[in-house]
């Protein structure tokens, strides 16, 4: 892949996390069990992702959840391979199959998680 | 009116393996004397061992590069007394091998000048072994690269990059500036072939668009704004 089309997924996939990140903020925040105290809610800390995962059952909120993903992780490698590259002064191979290495697993482990709160009864 | 300054200057000398250490010199000073003014007092009247590097003495020739309380200036264009300081701090350049006291070894900033291939590129050689006409150009393609034909070299850009200190290969933004000079040249034809060498981990993409070699260049220059322009060109190919 051209350095040139890896910037521009760079670029994209970080306004992808905007959009996404924002959809995603959202989501949680109206979802979150408002009619509680904030003090309360703390307290009850491990009630909130099965008062949030739900929500994931609509098709669109999954998919953008997954877009989220996507972008996250496209562009944070893609950072990190150059923050490695310029923190070591040089461009290691073996780095950058580690990082797509690390960027597959967590785009894998991800869809699972997503898909798991997609089918959320 | 004579005043003293502090000259606290850099010396290094290679045949010592040491990391360098400061010398201070008292100079007298008086109004429209230079740091390179300085420099050479010291070097006539104090020290002679003392290595600096100039040529012109009027920002012109590009050779005394040199950091100024941390500041990549021309001794030759800093005058001592606007700096309003009792002690000046002189240093050589960043990003390039130290040849002794002030003196740099500029040719990190030549090879990668010569990678991008920094250079008038015409595919018509009959035309070129024997000219027949002159290359017109409007006054709309000459703005596009002006600013970038008044670099004269002298390296500050490339010592002031932050990026190219922790990433040596980088190509730097004088090498990318100048690249960008001939690409928006319209007699040019290499434009193809220099996008593809600035398209690299190496090139255009690696600035961080801190802008400080544009801060420092002493002809007004913005290589930041041409390394843009390159990305520019790279995206649409």
């Amino acid at each position: 892949m051209k350095e040139r089309d890896l910037m521009l997924l760079h670029y994209i996939t970080g306004i992808g996390i905007l959009v996404f990140g924002s959809i995603h903020i959202a989501t949680v925040f109206f979802t979150y069990p408002l009619q509680d105290t904030i003090w309360e809610t703390t307290l009850r800390f491990d009630s909130i992702p099965y008062a949030v995962l739900p929500v994931y059952r609509n098709a669109l909120l999954a998919a953008s959840l997954f877009g989220l993903l996507l972008c996250t992780t496209v562009h944070a490698m893609n950072g990190l391979r150059t923050i490695i590259a310029e923190l070591i002064g040089a461009r290691k191979r073996w780095v950058e199959a580690l990082l797509v290495a690390v960027g597959v697993f967590l785009m894998v482990y991800g869809t699972r998680t997503i898909l798991i709160a997609h089918a959320l009864v | 009116m004579v005043e003293k300054v502090k000259f606290r200057v850099f010396r290094y000398r290679p045949e010592d393996g040491g990391r360098g250490f400061y010398k201070e010199y008292e100079v007298p000073v008086k109004k429209g004397m230079t740091i390179l003014d300085g420099l050479i007092y010291i070097k006539e009247n104090i020290d002679p061992t003392l290595s600096v590097r100039y040529s012109c003495r009027m920002a012109i020739c590009g050779s005394c590069g040199v950091r100024v309380n941390g500041v990549e200036t021309l001794a030759c264009h800093t005058q001592v007394l606007e700096l309003r300081r009792r002690t000046i701090r002189v240093e050589p350049m960043r990003n390039y091998p130290l040849v002794k006291d002030l003196v740099t070894d500029m040719t990190p900033l030549f090879r990668k000048q010569k990678a991008l291939m920094t250079w008038l590129i015409r595919r018509d050689t009959v035309e070129q072994e024997n000219p027949t006409k002159q290359y017109l150009q409007s006054e709309e393609e000459l703005e596009r690269y002006l600013q970038f034909t008044y670099c004269i070299q002298c390296g500050l850009c490339y010592s002031a990059c932050p990026v190219v200190s922790t990433f040596p290969d980088f190509y730097g933004p004088q090498p990318l500036m100048k690249a960008y000079r001939y690409y928006a040249d319209s007699r040019d034809e290499g434009g193809e072939e220099r996008v593809r060498l600035v398209d690299r981990f190496e090139g255009v993409w690696r600035c961080h668009f801190a802008g400080s070699c544009s801060a420092v260049c002493p002809k007004g220059v913005d290589p930041a704004l041409a390394i843009q322009l390159l990305r520019r060109s790279a995206l649409k190919g």
